[in-house]
Formats: C-alpha cells, sequence, structure tokens
C-alpha cells in the first residue's frame, strides 16, 4: 500500500469513528446501506468475499483502499459502478448496473467523507424470515363451514376447505363421476394400473353404500400400491442406478434401496421412522438390512469417481457429492433449497451460508459405496464357518508351494546348462526381429505364451505393428492391410466402436494405434502366398508409451492353409526378460509330466476349497454408504463454496432461523460421525417441526390431483408456490401426526371426499375464472406417467409379470470400456415384462418409451415430473418392436377370451383397455379394420389411443 | 393442463418468458392453433416464425442476427496451442521447467513445458497463426472470431463436457440446443428442432446428458441422427403394410378425435392428435433430409464423404447431414468430431495426455477438411449469414509434457474456443492465454459468457430466458455472462 493509500484510510478511519456532520444530506443509513444491502454484499459479504472484498463493514474498504474519503475520483469503488467507455460498469457482476441516482449517492457519500457509523454490520436480508407462511407453527384448523355446503360435502372435512375456497370465487363444484370414471381413477391412483373389466363392472354393479369406500380399502390394501407411491418417493429422492458424470457405471446395490421404499410404503411405516431410517438406519437397526438399507438415499444421487490428481478439484468433487446429499435431504422432507446457500447465504429463503455448512458437517463423513450388512454376531458365526475351510486352504497351499519349491530348485541346479542357450537380448517393447529360412506362407501367426507383466500369461498385451517381409532383394510388408493382409485375433471390446482395440490396428501401417490383445494369437492372412524370411513387431514402436505391456515370450508358425502350421522362430533362445521369466522358463524345462500332473491335483483340490468357501452364505453387500468422518473433521464455511478459501469453522447443528421455530440441536465440532445424521433426522421429524408435515401432506395432495396445494413440493421457500389452501394443507400436516405419521389414513380422506370424486368435465365458465382448476372446481385428469404408459400396455395384452422386487431389468445394452455406453433395445423380450419400477433406472441412459413419456433422468430430485406431447412419443408408440409384440399378445389374447367374431373381440378389447362398450360407431370401424387388415392392426391403434393413456 | 407440467408458482416475480413456459408447454399449449392451421402445409422453409413463445422467432427480446447453430464439439479437451492459439514462447523454452511452483493436474504431476509438435502458419488477410495441421481451416480465419482466453470450472471430460453443453458441471440442465429450442420453437415442423450427430466412434463424455433437455419439457429433447444412425423408430415396422398402416392410424385418429371432442378444453388432447400427424411428416422428411445421395459429386468431393479414412469419411457424411438438416430449418445442430474417453488417452478423442503427435495427426486430418467444407458449403449458399456456427472443447491442455510422456493434461484454466457466420466480427481474436498457454490471462471469458454472446445473437437476453427449477429460475447462464462485444460484427 502507498502512503497515499495509508492516509486515506486513517481518514476513513477517523471519521467513521465520529458522528455525521449536522446538515449532511446523505444519510449512511437511510441512502448508502440499502444500496450496499441489495446490489454488493450477496457477493461481497464475510463468507463469500468476492475479489476478497466484504462490504459488510468499513474494514476491507478501507484496508484495501476501494474508498478515498472526500475524493471520488480517486475512489476505486465508484470506478467499477460506473459505464466506462468501452462497455457497461464491472460491477455488480449478477445483475443490473446501478442507477445513476444510486451511483450519485454513493459519489455524494465519498465526498461527504464516506462516514460509515461505527458498528453497522450490512447483511442482505433475504427476502423472507421466521414469519414466512411455511415456518409458522403448524396449527390444526377448524374446517370451515361456509354458506350453501351441499349436504354430500359436509361430511368429509376436506370438501368443507375446498368448496369454502369455490364459494369465494363464486364457483362451484361439478357434480360426482360416475363409478366406472371412479374406479378407473382411483385404481391407476394407488396402483398405478388399470383396473381389470371384471373389477370394473363388479364396482360399477355393487349395490351397497359403501362400495366406493370398499374399493379404496382394497387397493390401500394392494401390494401394487407400494410399487406406485414408492415410485413417487424414488422421484423425490433422486433415485438413480449408476453414478452418472463421465463413466456413469451402473449400480448393482441399490435395488434393495428400490424394494425396501415399496415395502415402507405397502406396510404404511410411520413416515418419521421412514425419514430416520433413510439418514441413520445403520444407527437405528445395526446388523439388520431391512432397517440399514434405508440410507442409500444418502447415496443413490450422481457422484464423480473419476479419481483427480488435482487436489483443489479432488476438493470440490467431494464437496460436489456431499452437496448432492445435502440438496436431496433437505429438499425432500423440509422443502428448503438449502443448496442455494453454498456459495452464499440464500437470496430468498432465511436460511445461511453458515447453515449450508451445518448441514455439511452433518455429512462430511458420508461416502458413495457398498457395505456389507450384518450384526457382530452373524460375522462371528461366519467366520466360525470359515475358519476350518480357510485352514484346509492354507495347509494345502503349503504343500502345494514345498513341491514346486523343490522342482524349482532342481531346475536352478540345472541352470547354468539352459542359460548357454539363451544368446539374443530380451524381447523388447520397442520391436523385436526375427529371421529364420525363407520359406512359402499364405498365412504367418504371433502365438504368445507370457508377457513382460507375467511370465505365464499369455493375453492382455499389446501389439502396435506386425510386419512379415518378403524374401529377397526387394523385402516388402506383406502383411499390410493395404497389401491385402487381413488380421485377426482376439481383442478388447468397445462394442460401441469395434475398431478401437482390433488386430487390424496391428497390421495399419501406424505405430500410433495398438491391437489390444486378449488372447494369445493374431493371425495374418496375407493377400496372395509369399515368400517370407522376416518378422517384426512391436508394442511401443515409437517409445513413447514406457509402461505399454508387451509380448515377452512366444512364437512365430507359418501356414499355407491356416490349418497346419509350422514354428519359424521362437523367443526361447532369447535371454529372459527378468527374473521371474528366467525362473518361469527354467521351471517349465524341469518339471516332468508327472510332476505336472500332481501340480494339477493340488489346484484341483484348492478349487473344490474354495468352492466350500464361496458357498458359506455371505451377507447384503449394498449400495448404502460407508460412514467415517475424515481424519481432519473441522468443517469450515467455504467461501464462495470454494473449498480452497475456508472461512469460520461450523458445528452439526439445525439451521440457524429454524432453530427459532422449532427445538434445534447443537452437537460439539468434533461430534462422532453417526450422531450427526441421527441429530439432523430426529429434528427433522421432531413435533414442533413445521415443514415435514405439511411438505408431505402437500406431496400427497399432488400425487393424487396432479398439482399440490404448493405448487413447488420441494421448494416452500420464498421462490416456491403459495399455498393455494393453506388452513387445509395445515390441517392435512395436522392429521399426519394425529394418525401417528401414517399415510394410508390420509389417502383414504383424500380419495373418499366430494373433491376427489368429482367427475373432470370442464366448463367454460368456471375455466374462466381458474384455468388452471387450482380452486379444484373439476377433477383435474391427466396423462399417464411413463411406468403406467408401458405397465398398463403389458397388463391389457395380459402380459405383465408381477414378480415383485429383485434385481432389476434393462431396457439397454450396458457396454463399459473405461465409461459406460447405454444402447436402447430394439427388441424388449419377456424378462422386461415386470412393472417399471422395476427396470434398472440408469441415469444419461434414455430408453425410448419410458424417456419420452417424461420418466426423470433423477440427476436432481423431480417433484414434479413433465407431461408433454411430442411426435417422438408417437413413433416410439407406433413403431417399436414392443407395441408391436404388445399388439400380438393382445389380439392373440382377445380370440382366446371373446372367441372369432370380430365384434366380440372388439367388445373385449374396449373393455380391457377402456373399461367401457363401444357404441355403434367405434365398433363398426373397428370390426372394419379387423375384417380387412387383421386383429394385431386394430390392437396397435387401440394401444396408441388416447383414451388408454387418460385418466379423467 | 398446465397443472400436469413442471410446476409454477403463480405467484409474481417471474419472468414473462418463464410464465408463458409454464402456461403451456410446447405443443400442450402455445403451438397448437399454429399447428392445426398448418397441418398439410410440408416443409416451412428455414427461418420462417411465428408468434408467441417457443414458436418462432417472432418473439424473441430483440432483433436476432442468427436464427440456427451449428456447434461442433471436438470432445477430450483439443487443445489450444497445438491448434489455434500459437505460442511462440513454447518454442523458444522448449525443455525448460514451466516458471512457478510444480504443478498437478487431473493425471498427476507435470514435466517441462513442450513446444507443439507442428509449426504454425500466417492464414487469411488476418494473418492469424494457425497450425499447420490445419491447412482447409486455415482458409476460413478471415470468417472467425476466436475466443482464446476461455476458462471452465471442470478439469475433467464428463462435467466439463456437460458445462460447456448445459452452463452447469452437474448433470440435469438443460443444453444450449434444449435451451434454444425452447426460445426459438420449430423453424420447420417436420424436422427436430435440435438434432445432435454423435461421432462414429461413439457418444462423447457424459454421452447422453450433453444433449438432455434436462428439466425442460421432452420436446426440447434432441434428436439423435447421424449418417450412420437414423432417428430411432422412426420408419414404419417393415412387418405392416402401408395399407394396413393408413386405416390402423385412420381408426387411431377417429377414435382419438372422438375422445378429444366429447372432453372440450382440454387442448392436450388435440395436441396428441396433431402429434400424431407431426409424426407422419417427420417420416418423410427425416429420410429425405438423411438422404446424401441427392447430393452432387462435386459436393461429396468438397467434403470428402468417399475419403480412404474410414473416420474423415464418417465426419464428413455428418457435416453433410449437419448442412442439409441447418437448411432445412433444424434450429441447432450438435455435431461432434470424436467421442469418449476410452482404454487408451486420446484413441477416440482429442485426449492426447502421452502421445500427442501421434494422436493428433490421428485427429486433426479427420477434423480439418469436413468442417472447412462444412463452413465453405455454408457460406457458398449464403447460410452463414443467419447461421451462427460455434467450436467448442471442454477444456484446453497444459503447455508442459507428462511426466515422462510426449503429451499434455487437462488445461480448464485457458483454452480457445470460437466462432462464426451470423452477426460475428470475422478475423478477430479475442484474449489470450498467458505466452505459455497455461491460463487466460487477457480477457479471461466463462462458458457462461460465451453462451450470453449466443443467446445475443439469437434475439435473446440471456438473463430473461429462464425456467423455474427446484427453487430457482435457471438460465443457460446460471448467474453469471458477460457479452462478449469484440466478436460482435
Amino acid at each position: 500500500m502507498t502512503a497515499a493509500f495509508r492516509g486515506a484510510v486513517a481518514a476513513l478511519v477517523v471519521v467513521a469513528a465520529r458522528p455525521a456532520p449536522a446538515g449532511e444530506e446523505i444519510d449512511f443509513a437511510r441512502d448508502v446501506a440499502p444500496i450496499l444491502e441489495t446490489r454488493c454484499v450477496r457477493c461481497h459479504d464475510p463468507a463469500n468475499r468476492k475479489g476478497e472484498l466484504s462490504l459488510a463493514t468499513a474494514d476491507d474498504l478501507v484496508s484495501l483502499g476501494y474508498v478515498v474519503p472526500g475524493d471520488a475520483r480517486g475512489s476505486h469503488l465508484l470506478d467499477v459502478v460506473r459505464p466506462s467507455d468501452d462497455g457497461p460498469p464491472t460491477m455488480p457482476k449478477e445483475s443490473a448496473p446501478l442507477s445513476e441516482e444510486e451511483v450519485a449517492i454513493l459519489t455524494a457519500w465519498v465526498e461527504a467523507g464516506a462516514v460509515w457509523p461505527a458498528g453497522v454490520v450490512i447483511k442482505e436480508r433475504a427476502a423472507t424470515d421466521k414469519s414466512f407462511w411455511s415456518l409458522r407453527p403448524l396449527v390444526d384448523p377448524e374446517p370451515p363451514a361456509p354458506e350453501g355446503l351441499p349436504e354430500a360435502w359436509a361430511a368429509n372435512l376436506i370438501d368443507r376447505f375446498v368448496f369454502a375456497k369455490l364459494r369465494e370465487a363464486g364457483l362451484e363444484p361439478n357434480p360426482s363421476a360416475d363409478r366406472r370414471t371412479l374406479v378407473r381413477r382411483a385404481t391407476y391412483d394407488l396402483t398405478g394400473l388399470p383396473p381389470t373389466p371384471e373389477e370394473v363392472e363388479a364396482f360399477v354393479a355393487d349395490p351397497s353404500p359403501d362400495a366406493y369406500e370398499r374399493l379404496i380399502d382394497r387397493l390401500l390394501d394392494s401390494p401394487r400400491y407400494g410399487e406406485r407411491w414408492g415410485r413417487h418417493w424414488l422421484d423425490v429422492a433422486r433415485f438413480g442406478e449408476s453414478n452418472g458424470y463421465e463413466r456413469n457405471v451402473l449400480i448393482d446395490g441399490l435395488w434393495p434401496y428400490r424394494d425396501y421404499v415399496i415395502r415402507s410404503f405397502n406396510e404404511d411405516k410411520p413416515f418419521d421412522r421412514f425419514v430416520l431410517e433413510q439418514l441413520a438406519g445403520d444407527v437405528l437397526g445395526p446388523g439388520d438390512p431391512s432397517v440399514e438399507v434405508g440410507t442409500s438415499f444418502l447415496v443413490c444421487g450422481p457422484y464423480d469417481d473419476v479419481g483427480n490428481q488435482d487436489a483443489a478439484a479432488a476438493a470440490v468433487i467431494r464437496a460436489n457429492a456431499i452437496d448432492d446429499m445435502i440438496r436431496a435431504t433437505s429438499e425432500a422432507f423440509l422443502g428448503l433449497t438449502v443448496g442455494c446457500a453454498r456459495c452464499h447465504d440464500h437470496k430468498f429463503d432465511p436460511i445461511t451460508q453458515a447453515d449450508y455448512y451445518r448441514f455439511y458437517a452433518a455429512f462430511a463423513g458420508v461416502r458413495h459405496g457398498a457395505r456389507e450388512i450384518a450384526t457382530p454376531e452373524q460375522r462371528g458365526e461366519r467366520d466360525a464357518a470359515l475358519a476350518p475351510l480357510v485352514a484346509r486352504r492354507g495347509a494345502l497351499e503349503t504343500r502345494r508351494s514345498e513341491f514346486v519349491a523343490a522342482i524349482a530348485a532342481r531346475a536352478e541346479a540345472h541352470a547354468a546348462e539352459r542359460e548357454a542357450g539363451w544368446t539374443r537380448p530380451p524381447a523388447d517393447r520397442g520391436g523385436v526381429e526375427e529371421r529364420f529360412e525363407a520359406t512359402g506362407a499364405k498365412f504367418v501367426r504371433l502365438v504368445v505364451t507370457g508377457t513382460d507383466r507375467s511370465p505365464a500369461t499369455p493375453s492382455n498385451f499389446r501389439v502396435d505393428e506386425f510386419e512379415v517381409y518378403s524374401a529377397g532383394p526387394d523385402p516388402r510388408n506383406v502383411a499390410l492391410a493395404s497389401a491385402g493382409g487381413r488380421a485377426t485375433g482376439a481383442s478388447r471390446r468397445a462394442d460401441d466402436f469395434q475398431e478401437a482395440y482390433a488386430a487390424a490396428l496391428a497390421i495399419d501401417g501406424r505405430p500410433s494405434t495398438r491391437w489390444h490383445a486378449h488372447g494369445p494369437t493374431l493371425t495374418v492372412e496375407f493377400a496372395a502366398p509369399a515368400t517370407i524370411d522376416r518378422v517384426v513387431f512391436s508394442a511401443d514402436r515409437e517409445r513413447l508409451r514406457p509402461s505399454e505391456p508387451f509380448a515377452a515370450e512366444y512364437r512365430i508358425e507359418v501356414s499355407a492353409d491356416g490349418e497346419r502350421w509350422t514354428p519359424v522362430a521362437d523367443s526361447s533362445d532369447r535371454k529372459p526378460l527378468g527374473d521371474a521369466h528366467r525362473r518361469h522358463r527354467l521351471f517349465e524345462a524341469e518339471i516332468t509330466p508327472g510332476e505336472r500332473s500332481r501340480v494339477a491335483e493340488f489346484d484341483a483340490e484348492l478349487a473344490e476349497v474354495g468352492r466350500l468357501i464361496a458357498a458359506v452364505p455371505t451377507f447384503p453387500s449394498w449400495w448404502v454408504g460407508t460412514f467415517s468422518l475424515p481424519e481432519d473433521r473441522d468443517v469450515h464455511v467455504f467461501l464462495g463454496g470454494d473449498p480452497q478459501r475456508p472461512g469460520d469453522p461450523v458445528a452439526p447443528s439445525s439451521p440457524t432461523v429454524l432453530s427459532e421455530v422449532t427445538t434445534g440441536y447443537q452437537l460439539d465440532a468434533d461430534a462422532p460421525e453417526p450422531d450427526r445424521r441421527l441429530a439432523l433426522a430426529r429434528w427433522i421429524v421432531r413435533d414442533d417441526n413445521p415443514l415435514t408435515p405439511r411438505v408431505l401432506a402437500n406431496r400427497l395432495w399432488r400425487y393424487h390431483f396432479g398439482a399440490g396445494l404448493v405448487a413447488t413440493p420441494s421448494d416452500f421457500g420464498d421462490m416456491g408456490g403459495r399455498p393455494s389452501h393453506p388452513a387445509l394443507l395445515d390441517w392435512l400436516a395436522a392429521r399426519l401426526r394425529t394418525d401417528g405419521w401414517r399415510l394410508k389414513p390420509l389417502h383414504r380422506r383424500i380419495m373418499l371426499s366430494q373433491t376427489y370424486r368429482q367427475s373432470s368435465a370442464w366448463r367454460p365458465g368456471a375455466a374462466a375464472d381458474d384455468s388452471d382448476d387450482r380452486l379444484l372446481w373439476r377433477f383435474p385428469p391427466r396423462r399417464l406417467a411413463a411406468e403406467e404408459v408401458r405397465d398398463t400396455i403389458l397388463t391389457v395384452s395380459g402380459k405383465l409379470d408381477l414378480r415383485a422386487g429383485g434385481p432389476g431389468f434393462r431396457l439397454y445394452r450396458y457396454l463399459q470400456d473405461n465409461v459406460s455406453t447405454y444402447v436402447p433395445l430394439d427388441e424388449h423380450g419377456p424378462e422386461t415384462y415386470r412393472r417399471a419400477v422395476y427396470h434398472q433406472n440408469a441415469r444419461a441412459a434414455s430408453v425410448d418409451l419410458l424417456a419420452e413419456f417424461d420418466c426423470p433422468d433423477n440427476a436432481f430430485a423431480v417433484p414434479n415430473r413433465s407431461s408433454t406431447t411430442t411426435p417422438l412419443q408417437a413413433l416410439t408408440l407406433l413403431n417399436h418392436s414392443f407395441t408391436l409384440d404388445m399388439s400380438g399378445h393382445l389380439a392373440d389374447r382377445l380370440e382366446r377370451e371373446a372367441g372369432a367374431e370380430p365384434a366380440a373381440q372388439v367388445d373385449r378389447a374396449f373393455a380391457l383397455c377402456f373399461g367401457r362398450r363401444p357404441d355403434d360407431a367405434e365398433r363398426g370401424a373397428a370390426v372394419t379394420l379387423v375384417v380387412d387388415h387383421g386383429l394385431p392392426a386394430f390392437c396397435r391403434a387401440m394401444l396408441n389411443s388416447t383414451e388408454l393413456l387418460h385418466i379423467d | 393442463m398446465s397443472r400436469h407440467e413442471s410446476a409454477a408458482p403463480p405467484e409474481p416475480g417471474l419472468s414473462r418468458r418463464s410464465l408463458l413456459g409454464h402456461a403451456g408447454a410446447g405443443l400442450a399449449g402455445i403451438g397448437l392453433a399454429d399447428l392445426l392451421a398448418r397441418t398439410g402445409t410440408a416443409g416451412e422453409p428455414a427461418g420462417g416464425s411465428k408468434s408467441g413463445p417457443g414458436s418462432g422467432a417472432g418473439a424473441t427480446h430483440h432483433v436476432a442476427q442468427a436464427k440456427r447453430v451449428l456447434q461442433i464439439f471436438c470432445p477430450g479437451g483439443a487443445s489450444h496451442m497445438d491448434l489455434w492459439e500459437h505460442k511462440p514462447a513454447l518454442d523458444a523454452h522448449d525443455g525448460e521447467p514451466l516458471p512457478g511452483e510444480p504443478l498437478v493436474s487431473f493425471q498427476g504431476r507435470n514435466g517441462p513445458l513442450m513446444r507443439s509438435p507442428w509449426p504454425f502458419r500466417p492464414a487469411g488477410e488476418s494473418g492469424k497463426m494457425i497450425s499447420s495441421m490445419l491447412p482447409a481451416m486455415a482458409r476460413h480465419v478471415d470468417d472467425i472470431a476466436f475466443v482464446h482466453s476461455m476458462t471452465s470450472e471442470s478439469n475433467t471430460h464428463g462435467p466439463g463436457c456437460v458445462f460447456m453443453n448445459t452452463g452447469h458441471t452437474f448433470e440435469g440442465f438443460p443444453s444450449a440446443g434444449s435451451w434454444v429450442g425452447y426460445a426459438l420453437g420449430s423453424a420447420n415442423e417436420n424436422l427436430p428442432t435440435y438434432v445432435a450427430i454423435p461421432d462414429l466412434r461413439g457418444e462423447p463424455p457424459n454421452g447422453k446428458a450433453n444433449w438432455s433437455n434436462g428439466f425442460l419439457p421432452a420436446e426440447h429433447q434432441a434428436v439423435v441422427l447421424s449418417a450412420q444412425q437414423p432417428i430411432r423408430n422412426l420408419a414404419r415396422p417393415g412387418a405392416i403394410a402401408p395399407a394396413t398402416e393408413r386405416a390402423t392410424r385412420e381408426y387411431l385418429e377417429f377414435l382419438n378425435g372422438r375422445h378429444a371432442e366429447e372432453r372440450p378444453g382440454d387442448s392436450e388432447l388435440r395436441a396428441r392428435i396433431a402429434s400424431y400427424r407431426l409424426a407422419a411428416r417427420m417420416q418423410l422428411s427425416a429420410p429425405e433430409v438423411a438422404d446424401l445421395s441427392r447430393e452432387t459429386r462435386e459436393t461429396h468431393a468438397l467434403y470428402g464423404t468417399d475419403d480412404g479414412n474410414r473416420l474423415k469419411a464418417a465426419y464428413a457424411r455428418n457435416c453433410l447431414l449437419s448442412r442439409r438438416l441447418l437448411e432445412r430449418g433444424v434450429r441447432y445442430v450438435s455435431l461432434y468430431c470424436a467421442s469418449r474417453a476410452s482404454g487408451v488417452d486420446g484413441l477416440l478423442n482429442w485426449d492426447a495426455h502421452k502421445t500427442l503427435k501421434s494422436d493428433y495427426e490421428r485427429h486433426m486430418p479427420v477434423f480439418d477438411g469436413p468442417t472447412a467444407a462444412l463452413l465453405s458449403d455454408l457460406k457458398r449458399r449464403g447460410l452463414l449469414e443467419d447461421t451462427l456456427v460455434l467450436w467448442t472443447t471442454e477444456f484446453g491442455r497444459m503447455p508442459t509434457r507428462q511426466e515422462g510422456v510426449a503429451g499434455r493434461d487437462h488445461n480448464p484454466d485457458g483454452f480457445t474456443c470460437w466462432m462464426a457466420g451470423a452477426g460475428v466480427k470475422g478475423g478477430v481474436s479475442h484474449g489470450a492465454t498467458d505466452e505459455f498457454g497455461r491460463r487466460a490471462a487477457v480477457d479471461p471469458v466463462t462458458v457462461w459468457d460465451f453462451y450470453a454472446t449466443v443467446l445475443h445473437l439469437l434475439g435473446f437476453d440471456h438473463t430473461r430466458l429462464t425456467w423455474y427449477n427446484n427453487g430457482l429460475d435457471r438460465r443457460l447462464t446460471n448467474v453469471h455472462g458477460t457479452l462478449i462485444r469484440d466478436v460482435l460484427a
């Protein structure tokens, strides 16, 4: 800092310490502070310090010399907020430039001496505070008794809330839907499947007054309920079965979590327990797989496993992994977008950046990965069962190695005579040359028996060029592809680009590409028989890849017909590459046939013991995460979200503002790992936490009605929606509490309401007042979700396989070559006829029908799915072989169940697909189609029809 | 039926576009009237405009220079100092240590500075220095605005590619092509709005996430199409006779029509009928656009579609396909030259960790001629006037060799991308890395700045093109982005 700057700093400090001069027009608190507050401190605050500058206090302005009191021209602060000649002002970076008036105020303030009253700290104020609607204590409101309440709407209390709002808006609800509509609506809603024609007819014909109630109860008891509602939770949990990012490797140990979610819904597990298990199942039920599996919730998000050697980048990757857990947890359970406070205080909600890192502290010891789940007792039992087998294996191994050592010792005694024959230099990755007597050949092959890595393993080596030269004065490489040569040999697989490692690369004349051998033999066929006398081959001709594995032990053979082979050269007279190679050669020369078969007996016995060991039951090893704090347990705020800029230390605790409206918790900075997650989980489900039950009640409502009372189910903050029916939301949330956090009673309340039972008929008048039906003057119709579309097609075709649970099926081919490629299948076999919830949902692996109908990729949680209509949907549903297969199966079924008469077939199809009879026009046209073009053509139309895919 | 679409908080404070975006997603709402009115008209000319968001250039924030975008992507981290940005200091200091602390980057420790294996030569009237390995591209430097001071947020291919394509290192965000499709809508209903063309060698790092629609509705997804791979499920199955197809679809339309008639007010039901008609027209148009045999022999020769180098010929065909798509009104074409990380660094893409020279002597000839031909062809047909061409990669490479080998490690701190065509000033070079190419030193540019400029040229203020998702009005440029004014014509 220059002397002049130091002077200015001193002046500012002095000025700041004394009160504002009388008559001064600029008032810091009134005029200047709001500008700093709204335009500057979001980035330039103590927790972020963009450009290492905080504008929360005068300190940095002073120490960095941004302001020269009394000198506007000399104050850098003003330079950056004023437009320059060739562009807009450099600050603020993330919003519109300051207005002329704002700049004028700052200028006048500086001119007037830049007075910053002592002790004033500027903080960006979140748009909301603890008085925000979603943070207020949960009350159990009295249902209203609106005027004009129809008698049918009086009994179910939900209806009173809804009717009151309709009444306020001058709207009337729709009458009840007919029974056919109701049974279809309710069945899809609770099971994701269509009702059978028999179920439809039974319900339509049921005269008893509680027919509908019994229908709902039957559906809630169905195991299909968990498959439907569990899938909703998997959306919220951003459940995906590959790790995403570059490698995107499939994860096979996540299906137990999917099954656990389904089971939890079917059992109607109290939701508070469900929360606790998902955050801390390992603490609640150690060794119990059915409880420990819950923590998959924390680790079923995407994470980067590529292995970055750059320490700063690796720190960001770790922070990203924890960020995913923070977002998933705070959004799923609390409806709070805590993730927005990673780099700075939340702009809209009362969540500070320090709060973000309080969550971070809770997950600081969570890592992605599989873990064996067992109690200490179970481990003890297993160890006891293994002990005799392990002992037997050890004894066998000892005997084998003694036997082998004796041979090796003999070999060593004969070493000198054998070594005398090793005269040539050892094989070399840069190239070896073999000359032999000129011979005619159409084929040459390289047979490898050992590599530089392993003298006895004839695979996993490279050949960048393999050349075969013609004999005579003008030798030419007759193996070259350009000379008509053809090379074959097993190579590393790359199913999306077969040529990547192919044998052909060994004869392409370019040492920059190479064959990756996955077998011992490279065979080259020439365009025509040739007389040859020399072979040259290498793994690293350019000597640029010093670790390229290469053939160390080999022989060269020639053939005229590719059947009978004659050896012409080998590596046996070369010096061995190293000691292991030397010993291997001597051993192989020494061992007798009798000894060889004894070694084989040893190996067979060892294999048998190995089988017995493998047969001892293992414990589930599932993708539930591992838990251990890093050596350095301190968690700091990362200034600006950058792990390289640690700020104040934080301890695991509840967020500040929320600790004022709930009973918060505060752990020590070095609290044990499990305590952190358990404390957070317990706080989430505490009786006085108003968010958790509100968020849950709203999610339920959202899936029943297609939109939540709050339209943004994972965002109950300022940027999210406001409740359309605040009192109803609280009433529903209070019911969750009184129902012991069980969901089924709440489903029942909702579905028994008249609100839910309304017809979906559209009325222009009501639509004019409330076009998106927020007040629920009708039941909102919907398109089926992706899984329902596929499950429905399978169901009506009679092919749905209801086997539940276990590893998922795949609608893609999984290719792995360093990274993963997912190729959608053109044919879907019967193994894929299970419910779509059992599909192994890899990330970034879009699969025809599921992707087209908006099944999310789950890179993030998806609280609201889209419901789009695209021509690609039409193409997939029309042309994918799945539709054609199902059209055929549906046709078979119609013939089987309705006989040969087209009209009867058509009637049966309408019953299966739409739950109703066709009218004469529909039947007539259908019969014509069947007669002229066959039953499958008609079935294909039915499987594409809107009525199949839409629910009233 | 907007309530079933991505949720819209009804409160004020959302920008106009995002509100409209919520109110009706594509076919489900806004485009419908136009679509129905146009049923039967085939092959709208490129750049035809309609009204409303997501439905044509009429809805831009300001007058657009560009109507469509071609983005050429060289995945793997194409080396700026071996292609586009001349670093004489590397020649002078070859073999000397890079001044500063010992460098550990993505794959580990770095050795000394390494010169480019090939000389640079001046090109064009601008005299731009460009690698002698790119003789064909050298003829286009006067049309190109180079940005030599790009920076990335990730040093890893997957997140780096996703960042370059979506403005976010995390997956799940919409790609630039999806944003542009959302912004501009279709200019030719018979073809997809956004097409991704993967390389013969496979998908780029992170695969389909590069052309994901993220949280935008599925209608904004890219359709994958290449000269080697037709659109999935496009063709009528061979087992179904044309007459059967016709009768089936007639009955389907009859059923769907009655269903929709009985439910007035639900526009989605009519949109569904329209989508089937649109699919039928796409079945006619897409094979036509992919049929390269309709091009002249001269054009094929220009691109090199029959080149003896299989990889070059395949890329050349994809270049030619790109032109045909753009010409017919596809809004955004993402064309890939190379693919993913394989078992050998630099084998299938530009990731030359160990053997830069031999790797790039394979990749550069594949890229150079066909790309230059595509630019020439766009220019002679007048398409370059309203087509914005982008050349991108996820990051650059280190000026040093990796310890013990002759290749370069990842470098997110400085690299080159470029723009050409509509509204772009040719023959300029914006920004620079330091003398060795290690870091952006002059006028650093972020990916967000790059896309702020792209959206500007398309007629959009990048801060106002938004979509609400999980707590925020999301943007292609996140909360960043400053126009790169130097590159604007």
